[in-house]
C-alpha cells in the first residue's frame, strides 16, 4: 500500500506539472502563483462535499454536494481566480515582473487564508474527506486507494494526449513563438496577451482538478500544504524532465516524487534532530535546480514542438515565416546543441545559451 | 492622534530596516541585472552569525553589527562568484530560478546547523523614549540613526567616490564600461561585498527588532524589500529610499487600523498594486522604460 500511495501521489503532481509546464515550459511565464490554484481547488473541493463545519471549526458554504461536482465547480473557481490575477500579471510584465507579481498575489492570498479563520478555518485547515463514494461503491479502504490510483492515472494520460495534442496544434505553437520573440510574434499578428492568457487559465484549469484529487489523496488541507518550496518540487521536476516536453515532464515528475523524494527518506534522521532529513531533501532541491540550470538547462527530453505540416509551406518559407510559430525542422539547424527548440533562432543562438529560454 | 505618531514611529523604524535591505537588493541589480532572490539569506546570514558572535562577544551590539556585516559580505561574494557570474549572459529569469534554488539551500543549511525553532537575542531593547512626537526604544533610534548613516554612506559613495562612478558606468552597460577600462569584474566584486554587508547588518537590526527569529526570517522580509525596491523603481538607489519609506509607513498604519495579521496582505496588495500602475516606481510619471521582455 506505501507504494500505492507514492505513485498516486506522483501521478497527481504528474497532472499538475502538464498544467505548469503549458504556462513556463511553452509560454515562458514563471509563475509562482501556481500553487494557490492547487491550494484552492483542494479547499473548495473540501468545503463542497464535507458539509456544515462544527463549532469551533469554521469554514465557508460547507455544502454536500457529490465529490466529482464539487471538483468541477472547484475548477471554474479556480480559473476564475486565474482569470484575475493572470489579467493583472500577463498583460504588461514579463519575466521576473511577472514572477514578482504572481508572488505577491500567491502571499496575499496565503496569509489571508491563514490568518481569516471564517474562510477555512485558518492554520487548522480542513479535514474530514476520507474515501468518497467507498460505500456506494462498495470497496475495502485498500481496493478504494487502488482504484483511486487506476482513476488518477487515467486522468493522467487523459491531460498527457490533450496536452500532447495541444502541444503540436496551432495553439501550441503559437505559444512557442510567443515566448521565443514576443515583438517578431505580434508582427505577424498573433494577439501575444490572449495566446499567455490562455494558456494560463488552461494550466490553471489543470491545478484546480489536480487540488480535487489532492483533496480525496491526503483527506486534510491546511496552508502548511501550501509552502512555496512545493511548487519549487515541481519546477525542479520540470527541469529535469525537459521543460516543453510533455512526456519528459510526466518522467521528471516521477523520477524527482518516486526515485528522490522517497529514496532521501532514508537518509540518516537522527531522533534528537528531526530536521535533518526533509532539510537535507530541500538542499537537494536546491542543488539540482541549479545544477539543471547551468548545465543541461533543456532537461533529460529535449522539447519536440509539433512540425509544420501545411502543405503550402517549403523549408524557404519556414525559415522565413519561423516567428509565426511554425517550427523550422531539426534539419535547418544541423548542431543539435543550439538549433531544435528553437524556431529561427540560430542567429541569436550565439547570444544566448541552448535551451536558456525566458 | 498619539496613536497615529506612535504609528508612524513604529513605521520610520521598519521603513528604516527596509531601506538597508532595499538598497542593498537594488544594487545588486543595477550591477548585475539580477533580480537576487537569495537577498533574504543575506540577512538570515547575518542575523544567525550575530547569534553565534554573541557568546564571544556578550552584550556588545556594536561588534555583533559588524559581524553581521562581515558575514553578509562574504555571502554577497561567495554568491556572486559561485553563481551570479558562472551564469552570466543566461537570461534574467534564469539567473532568477537559480538564486531560488540558492535561497531553498541556505535555509536549510541554517534549518540544519541551528534547527527549525526560533532564537533570541539577549539584547536589550532599552528605555522608552519621547523623541518629538514619537515614542521610541533606544534600540529604534539606534536602528534609525545607523539606517540613515549607512544610506548616507552610500549616497555620498555613489555620486562622489571613483567607484560610485564606475559602479553608475557599469549599470548602464557593462561591456562598454569595460571597454572604456573599467575594471568591471573586480567593481561588481566589490558591489556585492556592499550589498551583503548591508543586507547582513540589515538582517541583525530585523532579527534585533523582531526579537525572536528563525531560518524564514530573510525569506519572509524579502518580499516586502522587492515591494519596496519596486515601489522605488528598481535598479535605481536613490529612490529606493521613498520607496522604503512609503511601504514602512503603509504597512504600519495598515496593520495599526485593522490587525496585525493582516499588514502584509496590505503590503502584498500594494506590490500587485504597484506592478499594475506603477512597475518602474512611484516617482517615475509613466512607464519610461519597457517592462515587457
Amino acid at each position: 500500500m506505501y507504494w500505492v500511495s507514492v505513485v498516486t501521489e506522483a501521478g497527481i503532481f504528474a497532472i499538475l506539472a502538464l498544467g505548469l509546464d503549458v504556462i513556463w515550459g511553452w509560454g515562458g511565464d514563471f509563475d509562482l502563483a501556481f500553487y494557490s490554484y492547487l491550494a484552492l481547488g483542494s479547499y473548495l473541493t473540501f468545503v463542497l462535499t464535507i458539509g456544515k463545519p462544527t463549532p469551533p471549526v469554521e469554514y465557508i458554504l460547507g455544502w454536500h454536494l457529490p465529490v466529482l461536482l464539487s471538483i468541477m465547480v472547484a475548477m471554474a473557481v479556480v480559473v476564475g481566480l486565474a482569470a484575475v490575477i493572470g489579467a493583472i500579471a500577463l498583460r504588461n510584465l514579463r519575466d521576473i515582473y511577472f514572477a514578482v507579481t504572481t508572488l505577491g498575489a500567491a502571499s496575499a492570498l496565503y496569509l489571508l487564508v491563514e490568518n481569516y479563520t471564517p474562510l477555512f478555518d485558518g492554520y487548522n485547515g480542513v479535514y474530514g474527506l476520507i474515501n468518497p463514494g467507498q460505500t456506494a461503491l462498495n470497496l475495502t479502504y485498500n481496493g478504494y486507494r487502488i482504484a483511486f490510483l487506476v482513476t488518477v492515472l487515467v486522468l493522467l494520460f487523459l491531460a498527457y494526449l490533450l496536452v500532447q495534442r495541444l502541444s503540436r496544434s496551432p495553439f501550441g505553437r503559437m505559444l512557442r513563438s510567443v515566448r521565443e520573440d514576443e515583438r517578431a510574434s505580434a508582427a505577424y499578428g498573433r494577439r501575444v496577451f490572449g495566446a499567455k492568457y490562455r494558456a494560463y487559465l488552461f494550466g490553471a484549469a489543470l491545478a484546480g482538478l489536480t487540488g480535487g484529487l489532492f483533496a480525496i489523496f491526503i483527506s486534510a488541507f491546511n496552508p502548511s500544504a501550501w509552502t512555496p518550496q512545493e511548487l519549487l518540487v515541481i519546477y525542479a521536476a520540470i527541469l529535469v524532465g525537459g521543460r516543453g516536453n510533455p512526456r519528459g515532464v510526466i518522467l521528471g515528475v516521477f523520477v524527482v516524487y518516486i526515485g528522490f523524494i522517497e529514496l532521501t527518506r532514508y537518509l540518516p534522521s537522527p531522533a534528537s534532530r528531526p530536521d535533518f532529513g526533509p532539510a537535507m531533501r530541500q538542499i537537494l532541491i536546491g542543488l539540482m535546480i541549479i545544477l539543471m540550470l547551468r548545465f543541461r538547462p533543456e532537461g533529460l527530453f529535449r522539447e519536440r514542438p509539433g512540425l509544420d505540416r501545411d502543405p503550402a509551406s517549403t523549408p524557404a518559407s519556414q525559415r522565413a515565416a519561423a516567428p509565426t510559430g511554425q517550427s523550422s525542422s531539426p534539419q535547418t539547424h544541423p548542431r543539435g546543441d543550439e538549433g531544435a527548440t528553437r524556431e529561427g533562432g540560430a542567429s541569436k543562438a550565439g547570444r544566448r545559451r541552448a535551451g536558456d529560454r525566458k | 492622534m498619539t496613536t497615529f505618531l506612535v504609528t508612524i514611529g513604529i513605521g520610520l523604524s521598519t521603513a528604516a530596516i527596509l531601506s538597508l535591505s532595499a538598497v542593498a537588493f537594488t544594487l545588486e541589480y543595477a550591477v548585475s541585472r539580477v533580480a537576487n532572490f537569495a537577498h533574504g539569506e543575506f540577512l538570515t546570514i547575518g542575523a544567525y552569525v550575530a547569534y553565534s558572535g554573541q557568546a564571544i562577544f556578550h552584550e556588545n551590539v556594536a561588534a555583533a553589527a559588524a559581524i553581521a556585516a562581515v558575514a553578509g559580505a562574504a555571502a554577497g561574494l561567495a554568491l556572486n562568484f559561485g553563481l551570479i557570474e558562472q551564469f552570466r549572459g543566461r537570461s534574467a529569469i534564469t539567473v532568477f530560478i537559480a538564486t531560488l534554488g540558492v535561497a531553498l539551500i541556505v535555509e536549510n543549511v541554517l534549518v540544519i546547523i541551528y534547527g527549525a525553532a526560533n532564537v533570541t537575542y539577549g539584547f536589550g531593547q532599552g528605555k522608552l523614549h519621547h523623541v518629538g512626537p514619537f515614542l521610541w526604544t533606544t534600540s529604534d533610534i539606534e536602528v534609525i540613526i545607523s539606517a540613515l548613516a549607512v544610506a548616507g554612506l552610500i549616497y555620498l559613495l555613489l555620486p562622489r567616490t571613483r567607484f560610485g562612478k564606475a559602479v553608475r558606468a557599469i549599470s548602464q552597460d557593462r561591456p562598454r564600461a569595460q571597454v572604456s577600462g573599467i575594471p568591471a569584474r573586480r567593481i561588481i566584486m566589490q558591489t556585492w561585498a556592499l550589498a551583503g554587508a548591508v543586507a547582513g547588518f540589515a538582517g541583525f537590526v530585523l532579527a534585533d527588532t523582531v526579537g525572536t527569529f528563525g531560518p524564514t526570517l530573510g525569506f519572509n522580509f524579502l518580499l516586502l524589500t522587492i515591494t519596496a525596491t519596486v515601489a522605488g523603481g528598481i535598479g535605481r538607489p536613490y529612490a529606493t529610499l521613498g520607496g522604503a519609506l512609503i511601504v514602512g509607513l503603509a504597512l504600519q498604519i495598515a496593520g495599526t487600523y485593522t490587525s496585525s495579521a493582516y499588514e502584509l496582505v496590505f503590503a502584498f496588495l500594494l506590490l500587485v498594486l504597484l506592478m499594475l500602475f506603477r512597475p518602474n516606481g512611484v516617482f517615475v510619471r509613466r512607464s519610461a522604460v519597457a517592462v515587457r521582455a
